[in-house]
Formats: structure tokens, C-alpha cells, sequence
């Protein structure tokens, strides 16, 4: 191998590429431009101002951020709906005035004075909210009428009760506690900060009222069809909006004991410049609680900062107002871009040289023939996607279609059939237990159990989450071929982990290792990954041993043994390599051999290309998918091996018309049947030399009694 | 790394890494079936230029020179000739007299059985593609590359070939006078009704005007963007051409054509017939190349699927100017049209991908 080869195969080893458009698909990613930013911001602060990460700085830091940091999640909620609330500052001056009036002139106890307090923010909230929502007038106009409302009602009554508020101090130590109290050096309003703060995110992130209100916000219309109650749904994030404000109101309450003419006065551009900062996207269904609060830190930060170094108040202003008018454009940006950014960067092509093969037409046993020629067409448009096929033991044959149904021929001239099972996805690997049940791998769905009678039964959607894994492959997005062990466990093969069904033909661009082999044990009832990163694993079948399988490697044109029993428990081995084309299932053959479907050949066009990562990325990014190099799959054909892996013959549809790919083959009395993913159509040849008595039930099971 | 921020940045903007595009088959060139359903006229394995005469046509196929003389009960064929290599073009002059030229033994002038042999340096000779009489008696000839033989066309395009060349000799074969050159493989050549002349550029997918007197006036594209590379060249009748389009463009092809190093190993370890490029002819040999979209579905493969070969014949009017098209799309056979000519009225066309002659319907005819 020469050296610029070597150099290139480590640095697809050492440089994971695709972890890149792997974290992009995460939701969490749009918080990594925030959290940065923030980082940067303290960083500069440290350095620009002395003693800039003190204690007291630090604690006072922490009061001001549970305040403003209540009122930017109420905003978030608002905003998540699709809505605004440009009334917070005003709501806030409200409450914060109730509180003061129950505590220091009224003087009634502090869980009154909590409950009054919050019950004017969940009425200035509901105000917002059944205006906005039932009577659908436009959000910002109505929280801006409500802003000018909110605080004329406070501008009427404040004058009034000054003089009371300043007069009397409430002599409740819960009161004092809250506003001045410290745990651990911590201050007691920011750990109720970050009580309400972790409630709020789960409820948005991980519950139903969460989900809905984002789906309200991402897409109204689809929502109301989805069946959500788009009008409760927005009048509720009034309402919680209120409330936080209001809480927020107290603890400010507590702290100061006192309010101004000009509390509340400017808070929601604040507020708002703190939100989109932190990421809540202004067209309403993205963004997140710790968004909020990243946003929060940063403008507090950052105008403390300005007011520390002397900046005059106006130009701070300024400043915030330019901030918040970047943070709008990169929000837009971002949103409009980050997916086509991802579809670009997920597709991460890797280093995988095969060796290099003679040409199929000058191998005596591989050369081109004509032995499927004469077929026996069955079920021609009857059966779409016939991706494996296989017979039970009174020879009607099965087989999964594209349109989501398992399909029964009926022996022995399969002429006529019936949709024995409705599945609801397109059926892959076909196997038989012991009892006659018919287990398949059903691509995006998991591995299903049919019983004789046409039922369905799921046998398992998900397996074991690696520890490691960035994306969540917990669950089985392409459960391909199975077989079963003499004690029923069912080991199955999921072909990638980075891509849907629809998507097969993207993971032989990329050529790595995204697959695994599972196992299902019914005895437990649990699945667990045996294998990862093996590169499209294909068709698996079961040794005659009872110990041990053979599974494809589809891309990398290999056959592995792996035995799961027995003194060799564990070991993997190469069966076949080098294979001329592209194997798919693996069934037994009556001669104590294999037959091996391949569902394509190699073509030194497209090896080349495997070994050249960078042109499949480019590739993948500037031309059509339609336009892609391929493996010819046009030709197919089927070979048989002995059991030790030798090849002895193959099969070939000399014109690849009825036949041009093949991926599944089954041998049942002296016939050979053919499957093709993409055909319409199930082939039944004779065999010259095969026993006219072998059936696979038998085989597996034993004579049926 | 660096890279990866770059292309994020520009990503983020809305700028992305432009995506490579062909001309769409669109207007005139709308996909039909037309040359699929075209009558045979006759079977030539290895068809490759053809000339009309007053009772049939010459046609030059792989070494032999053949004269298909059409009649009431068919088409006739008979070998007039045979040199000593494949014969990369063909040209006639209304008196009878010939032009033709073999790789090995370059250009001839004369009639079968007594040719003369025009010499000319060897990097040009092995490569003439297409010739054309002009009617004060001098011959002009297109030299596809000097640095490959016509049959290494494939090869001449994947180097970025651009050292075609159109020269004209004179009748007495005396004086040969340069007209163009830094040519992307010139493969066809017409005069036009001002003595100028036609040449279609293959590699740069145009049709050139190339001026016979004045030196210093630059070739200027007549016809650009053609979504295939164009063959040969034919008058008609009408004061039009006919334009044989041998290959189709594909995003795969400009692409592999940009990728330096992918197609610099391909052009040192693969066989030719394998490459990743445009084809005369489709074959079912397991070790071609595949495009995604060219996956049998279903039992069929689909007419828009990126084929490798493709079949197309375009008339063009005096300006040239697409009016009308001829196709073979994916799913047929009639593919690598090298070479057309009017005859009576009537087009013909020689297909080189499936070796057959072909008389091509005209549009107006189903419309009377």
C-alpha cells in the first residue's frame, strides 16, 4: 500500500468525521453558540476588570440572575408558543408593589403575601392570554396595550403607598431569608431560581403540556390538525408567564424592600435581548430553558460590566440594543441554515480499500452465465420488494413486500397467493422457528413475530444504548436479515445506525463500519448489541454447529463466522473475503454448503472511490443523489459455497432483466427461489445437482413428525 | 479543520459549495422517442461516418469502406474497400471524389482502389475526425487531439483535451493553411453559406463559427451548452444542419472531470471501457459503472435514468439554432449517434453505439 494511502487510511481512523454532523442533529446544539459566547464574554471581563470573579460579585451575580433570569423563562414560554409578552416590565412593577403592600403595609403573613403576589401575575397573565389566544388578537399589540395598562394602574397607585412601603419594615424572618440569606455561600433566591428553573425545563423538555405548547409555536396550524387545543395551549403561556414574572417580582421584593416610579421600566428589552441570546427563536417553537439562562448571565454580565467600567448609561443601552440586533440576525441565519448545513456535513464518507479482483469474466466459475434464464417467473407485480423469501415446511412460499404486507404462494405452481400478515413496514429477513412461527426484521420498525394464524407480535424495537454514542441507537432504525439458534434466541443484523430505510444507498457512500449484529433472547425477553461497527451487515444465517453464524459484510464484500456457543464463544473470523461482489443473505444449501445472493458487483470505478473519502464528500455535497457513482447493482447473481467457504458455482441472469439484483435466495426441494429488493418479481429455478428431498424446516428442526 | 469552519461559515450564510449542473434537456431538446422508433435501414457493425451519394450512401465501419445503395426492395450493402485500420472519417465531394483517413496511415484523397496519400505530421494524422470539401475544391479537416489517436477519445477528454485543430488544404494538396486551433476535440465541420465554416468543439459542448479568410477574427461559439457532446455536423437541404450529439453530460462526468486526483487514478489503473465517463454504447458487463438514478426499479429502468450513452439528433436552422430533436433516452439502444446527413429530404442517422443506419421520421410529416 503506498504511504499517501496509509496517511490517508489513519486519518480517517483518528479523525471521527461524522461526530460532526452527528451533533448537529442533537437539539441541544443550538445552546454551543451561546454557551461560547458567554465563556468569551467572562473571560474578557476577568481580564478588563480586577477582582471581577469575587465572592460578593459572584452572589450579587446570582441574586440579579434568579430575577431576571424568572422573567426571561416566562418570556421563553411566550415566545416557544409562537407569541411575545412585551408586558413583563410592567406585570413585574405590578407584583412587585402587591408584595410590598402585603408585607410591609398590610402586613399579612408571607405565604399571603406569596399567594397575592402570584395571583395578580396570573391575572395580568390570563388577561394576555385570553386576548391573545381565545380572541386571537395579535400578540404584540395587545402585551404592548397591556404594558401601557399594567403601568398606568401602577403609575395611579404606587404615589399613593410610597410613603406606607417606606414606613414600615415587615418583621418576618422567611422574608429576610429569602432576600438576604445565603446556603453554602449560594444565595437562597438563586437555588429557587434553579428549583423553578429545572421544574419548567422538564416540563417543557420531557412532558406533554412542553411538547404541545412547542408544537403550538413550530406550527400552529399542524397542531389544531394534530388535535392540540391551540387556544388553551397559548393562553396558559400567558398565564405562566404571569406567574413567573410575579415570582420573580417577590425574591426582587425581598432583596430591595422597596420599589421606585421607574422599576419594570425597560425590563422587556432586557429580558428580550437575554432570550434571543440565549437562542429562543422569535418564530416560536425552538429554544430552552438553559437557552434562557445562558442569555440571562450574558446580558447581566455584560451591563454590569459596562456600568463597572464607567460606560454612561445611555451608551450601555446602546450597546445592549446592538447586541440584541446581532443576536436577531444570527438567529435567522441559523435557523434558515442549519439544516441544509447538516444535510451536507452528516454524509462522512471513510477510508475502505478492498483488494484488488480479477475480472469477473475471466473467473471459470464467476464468469457471466445463463442459469436463471429460464426462471419460473412468480407473483410478476404482484409483489413489490421481495427482499427475502422463504417456504415452510408444505412448500407455500412468503415473502415481505415494499407496501408493508408479507405475502403468501401458495404450493406447488404459485400461481395464486394471498397477504397473509399486514405488518405496517417493509418485511426484510425471513426465518422460521420451531414452532412455524415466521420472524422477520421489518425495516424501521424492529423484528416482528407472525404466527400461523396471520397475527403480529412485536418482538423487539430496541436494544441496549452504547455509552459512547452521540446519536441514540437504542432503537432499531434497520433491522435486516435473521436467523434462529436450536434454543430460539434470534440473532439479527441492523445494516446502519446513521440511516432510515429509504436512505440504504447513503451508508454505502459513507463505507464504514455503522452496523451491528444483535441478539433476542426469549428467555429474558431483552435484546443485547453483540457486534458494532461492522460495515452493513447483511444477510446472517446459523451454522450447522448450533455455535456459530455467517454474516455479510455487505460494503466490504466479506462473510464473518462469529460464534455465540460453545469452547470458541466470542471469536470472529473471516469466513469469505474478497468477495466479486456485493453479498446480501446467506442461506443453506442441501449440499452441506452456503448460497450466497449477491445483490451487486464490484467495479474498479467504485472500488477507487472507496478509497477516496474526500471525492465521496464532495460528491454527496454537489451532485444529485440520482447522480451518484454506484456499485453496478444491475447485476446480480447467486453463488454457492462449500462449508469451508469455497465458491463452486454461480448463478447468473445473463440479459439482468428479470433478475438484475439479487438479494435473497432459498433452496427448498431441488428448486432455488430468488428475491430482489427492488424487483417486482420472485424466481424459482431448477438445480441440477441439489437434493430433490431438502428442505430448510428440516434442516434447521428436524424432521417434522 | 480550517476548512470545516470555512465551509460552516459559508454554510451559515447561505453560501454553499456551488452544485455542478448540465443543461437540462429542455425545449428543443425535450426527450422524445423518435429515434428509438426510427426505421433501420440497414445492420453495419461498427457504423461511424457516413456520406451521401445520388443513389445511397458511403458509409466507413471499423476498416471497410461500404456503399449502401437504397432501393424498392431494401437496402443493399457492398464493401468497396478495405485500409489498413479503422477509418476515422469520411468525407465526399459532389464529383465522387473522397476523403478519408486511418490512425496508422493518415489522410487519403481519391477513390477506392486509387488513393493518394496526403502527408501530414503524425500527431495529426492519427487523429482526424471529420472532413468537409469546400466548393472551390480545397478540403478542411478537423484534428480531434494531437495528443491522443481518435480512438483514445475517452482518454483526450478526461487530460481536458484542447489541442484539436482545423486546417484546410488546398485542391491541388500543395499549401495546408491552420484556420483554428487549441481546439477541445473538433469532431465535425460544415461550410456555411458565407464560406465560413461549422465546427462543433466536443470537450467545451459547442458549435463554433471558425472564419476561412480573415486569420485574425477568433472562432465564436454559434450554438453553446449543448447538453451532449456534439459528432459530426450535416448540411440540409433547407439551408439548415444536422447536429449528431454522441454522448450525453451528466453531474457525475464535470464532476469526475474536476476531481484531479480521483480521475488521475482511474486513467493509470483501469481499463477504459470501465471509466467513469460518457460511452457510446450501454453493455451488461458486471464490471461498469453505475449511477444511482440508472438502478433497474421494479423490473425497469427508467427513460430520465443518468445513462453513461445516450442517442440524440438535433436540427439545427441556418443560424444555428436548435429547432427540432431526435432521441434515445436511457431505456434504448440507439445510442453514440456519430455521424448524420439529409438525403431526398429525409435524415438519416448513423448510430455507432448499435451499429445500425437509421431513417429518422420527420416531425412535420405527422403533422400534415
Amino acid at each position: 500500500m503506498a504511504v499517501s494511502d496509509m496517511l490517508l487510511r489513519l486519518r480517517y481512523r483518528i479523525v471521527p468525521d461524522r461526530l460532526f454532523g452527528e451533533l448537529l442533529t442533537k437539539s441541544w446544539i443550538d445552546n454551543v453558540i451561546p454557551v461560547l459566547v458567554l465563556a468569551v464574554t467572562v473571560l474578557v471581563m476577568t481580564v478588563l476588570i480586577p477582582g471581577y470573579l469575587s465572592t460578593g460579585n459572584m452572589a450579587d451575580l446570582g441574586r440579579q440572575v434568579a430575577e431576571f433570569g424568572l422573567i426571561a423563562i416566562a418570556l421563553t414560554i411566550v415566545i416557544l408558543s409562537g407569541g411575545i409578552d412585551l408586558s413583563v416590565g410592567s406585570v413585574f412593577a405590578l407584583t412587585v408593589l402587591t408584595a410590598l403592600v402585603c408585607m410591609n403595609v398590610l402586613g399579612v403573613p408571607i405565604g399571603v403575601a406569596l399567594a397575592a403576589t402570584l395571583g395578580v401575575g396570573l391575572v395580568c397573565g390570563l388577561l394576555n392570554g385570553v386576548l391573545v389566544g381565545y380572541l386571537r388578537l395579535r400578540a404584540f399589540i395587545t402585551t404592548l396595550v397591556t404594558l401601557v395598562i399594567f403601568r398606568a394602574i401602577y403609575d395611579i397607585v404606587f404615589p399613593k403607598l410610597a410613603s406606607a412601603i417606606v414606613a414600615s419594615m415587615p418583621s418576618s424572618f422567611l422574608w429576610d431569608y429569602i432576600g438576604f440569606g445565603n446556603v453554602v455561600g449560594i444565595p437562597i433566591s438563586f437555588l429557587i431560581f434553579v428549583a423553578i428553573a429545572l421544574v419548567v425545563h422538564i416540563v417543557l423538555s420531557r412532558m406533554r403540556p412542553g411538547w404541545r405548547l412547542r408544537a403550538v409555536g413550530g406550527a400552529r396550524r399542524s397542531a389544531f390538525n394534530a388535535g392540540i387545543n391551540v387556544k388553551l395551549t397559548v393562553c396558559m403561556a400567558y398565564a405562566a408567564s404571569g406567574v413567573l414574572t410575579a415570582m420573580a417580582a417577590f425574591l426582587f421584593s425581598a432583596r430591595l424592600g422597596s420599589t421606585g416610579a421607574d422599576t419594570g421600566i425597560g425590563l422587556e428589552i432586557v429580558i428580550l435581548t437575554a432570550v434571543v441570546l440565549g437562542g429562543v427563536s422569535l418564530g416560536g417553537g425552538r429554544g430552552s430553558v438553559g437557552g434562557a439562562i445562558i442569555g440571562t448571565v450574558l446580558v447581566l454580565i455584560l451591563s454590569n460590566s459596562l456600568i463597572r467600567m464607567a460606560v454612561p448609561g445611555s451608551l450601555n443601552q446602546l450597546i445592549l440594543g446592538v447586541v440584541l440586533v446581532a443576536a436577531v440576525l444570527f438567529d435567522v441565519k441559523w435557523v434558515k441554515n442549519r439544516g441544509k448545513i447538516l444535510s451536507k456535513v452528516y454524509v462522512s464518507p471513510t477510508y475502505l480499500a478492498l483488494k484488488e479482483r480479477p475480472r469477473v469474466a475471466e473467473d471459470p466459475v464467476l464468469a457471466v452465465n445463463d442459469r436463471l434464464g429460464d426462471a419460473q417467473q412468480i407473483g410478476v407485480g404482484a409483489v413489490e420488494g421481495p427482499e427475502d423469501v422463504i417456504l415452510d415446511r408444505d412448500g407455500n412460499l412468503y415473502t415481505g413486500t415494499r407496501h408493508g404486507n408479507i405475502v403468501r404462494f401458495f404450493a406447488p405452481d404459485y400461481n395464486t397467493h394471498e397477504i397473509f400478515a399486514r405488518v405496517g413496514g417493509h418485511p426484510l429477513g425471513l426465518a422460521f422457528t420451531r414452532d412455524g412461527d415466521l420472524v422477520t426484521c421489518v425495516g424501521g420498525m424492529g423484528v416482528y413475530r407472525v404466527t400461523p394464524d396471520g397475527t403480529v407480535h412485536k418482538v423487539t424495537d430496541e436494544t441496549n444504548r452504547s455509552a459512547l454514542s452521540i446519536i441514540d441507537d437504542s432503537r432499531l432504525r434497520l433491522p435486516d436479515d435473521l436467523d434462529i439458534a436450536p434454543d430460539g434466541r434470534i440473532f439479527f443484523s441492523e445494516a446502519t445506525i446513521r440511516y432510515e430505510m429509504s436512505e440504504w444507498a447513503v451508508d454505502a457512500l459513507e463505507g464504514r463500519g455503522n452496523g451491528r449484529l444483535l441478539c433476542f433472547d426469549p428467555k429474558t425477553g431483552t435484546t443485547r448489541t453483540l457486534l458494532r461497527g461492522l460495515v452493513f451487515p447483511n444477510g446472517i444465517t446459523v451454522c450447522r454447529d448450533g455455535q456459530s453464524l455467517l454474516f455479510a459484510e455487505t460494503w466490504a464484500c466479506r462473510i464473518m463466522r462469529y460464534w455465540f456457543d460453545g469452547p470458541n464463544k466470542g471469536k470472529r473470523e473471516t469466513f469469505v473475503d474478497n468477495l466479486p461482489g456485493y453479498p446480501d443473505n446467506v442461506n443453506r444449501a442441501s449440499n452441506g454448503g452456503y448460497w450466497v445472493a449477491l445483490l451487486g458487483m464490484r467495479t474498479k470505478t467504485f472500488d477507487l472511490a472507496m478509497r477516496k473519502p474526500g471525492f465521496r464528500r464532495r460528491m454527496a455535497k454537489r451532485i444529485a443523489a440520482d447522480e451518484w457513482l454506484f456499485p453496478n447493482i444491475n447485476r446480480g447473481c447467486v453463488i454457492r459455497m462449500t462449508a469451508d467457504g469455497t465458491i463452486t458455482d454461480s448463478y447468473w441472469d445473463a440479459d439482468g432483466e428479470k433478475h438484475p439484483s439479487i438479494t435473497s435466495m432459498r433452496e427448498h426441494k431441488g428448486y432455488l427461489f430468488l428475491g430482489g429488493v427492488s424487483n417486482n418479481r420472485i424466481g424459482r429455478v431448477r438445480i441440477a445437482d441439489a437434493d430433490p428431498d431438502w428442505t430448510a424446516p428440516d434442516d434447521y428442526w428436524g424432521d417434522a413428525e | 479543520m480550517s476548512g470545516l469552519i470555512t465551509s460552516l461559515m459559508r454554510n451559515l450564510l447561505g453560501y454553499s459549495d456551488t452544485g455542478i449542473s448540465i443543461p437540462p434537456m429542455d425545449n428543443m431538446f425535450k426527450p422524445n422517442n423518435r429515434l428509438e422508433a426510427a426505421k433501420i435501414v440497414t445492420r453495419i457493425d461498427g457504423l461511424d461516418d457516413i456520406a451521401p451519394t445520388t443513389d445511397g450512401f458511403l458509409c466507413s465501419a471499423r476498416d471497410a469502406l461500404l456503399r449502401v445503395s437504397l432501393g424498392p426492395d431494401g437496402a443493399r450493402v457492398e464493401k468497396l474497400d478495405r485500409l489498413d485500420g479503422a477509418i476515422t472519417f469520411l468525407a465526399a465531394r459532389a464529383d465522387g471524389e473522397l476523403a478519408l483517413a486511418t490512425e496508422k496511415r493518415g489522410l487519403r484523397i481519391g477513390r477506392p482502389g486509387a488513393w493518394r496519400s496526403v502527408e501530414l505530421p503524425e500527431d495529426q494524422a492519427r487523429c482526424l475526425t471529420a472532413g468537409c470539401f469546400l466548393p472551390d475544391g480545397s478540403l478542411t479537416l478537423c484534428v480531434g487531439s494531437v495528443r491522443n489517436p481518435a480512438s483514445a477519445w475517452k482518454r483526450d477528454l478526461m487530460q481536458h483535451g484542447a489541442s484539436g485543430c482545423v486546417f484546410s488544404i488546398a485542391p491541388d494538396c500543395g499549401s495546408v493553411r491552420m484556420l483554428a486551433d487549441g481546439l477541445g476535440f473538433p469532431y465535425g465541420i460544415v461550410s456555411l453559406e458565407d464560406g465560413a465554416l461549422a465546427v462543433s468543439e466536443s470537450w467545451r459542448h459547442r458549435v463554433l463559427r471558425v472564419e476561412t479568410e480573415a486569420k485574425s477574427v477568433r472562432p465564436a461559439p454559434m450554438l453553446s451548452n449543448l447538453p451532449a457532446y456534439p459528432a459530426r455536423i450535416a448540411p440540409s437541404a433547407e439551408g439548415g444542419y444536422l447536429l449528431a450529439l454522441f454522448a450525453p453530460r451528466r453531474q457525475l462526468f464535470e464532476m469526475i472531470l474536476i476531481e484531479d486526483e480521483y480521475r488521475m487514478e482511474m486513467m493509470e489503473t483501469i481499463d477504459p471501457s470501465e471509466w467513469v465517463g460518457p460511452d457510446l454504447r450501454q453493455t451488461d458487463d458486471p464490471d461498469q459503472p453505475l449511477q444511482q438514478g440508472s438502478v433497474r426499479q421494479m423490473g425497469i429502468l427508467k427513460p430520465w435514468a443518468p445513462s453513461r450513452s445516450y442517442g440524440l439528433v438535433v436540427r439545427c436552422d441556418a443560424s444555428m439554432t436548435p429547432v427540432e430533436s431526435w432521441h434515445s433516452r436511457a431505456d434504448g439502444t440507439r445510442h453514440g449517434i456519430t455521424a448524420t446527413c439529409e438525403r431526398g429530404g429525409v435524415v438519416f442517422a448513423a448510430s455507432k453505439g448499435a451499429g445500425e443506419l437509421l431513417h429518422l421520421s420527420d416531425e412535420r410529416e405527422g403533422a400534415q
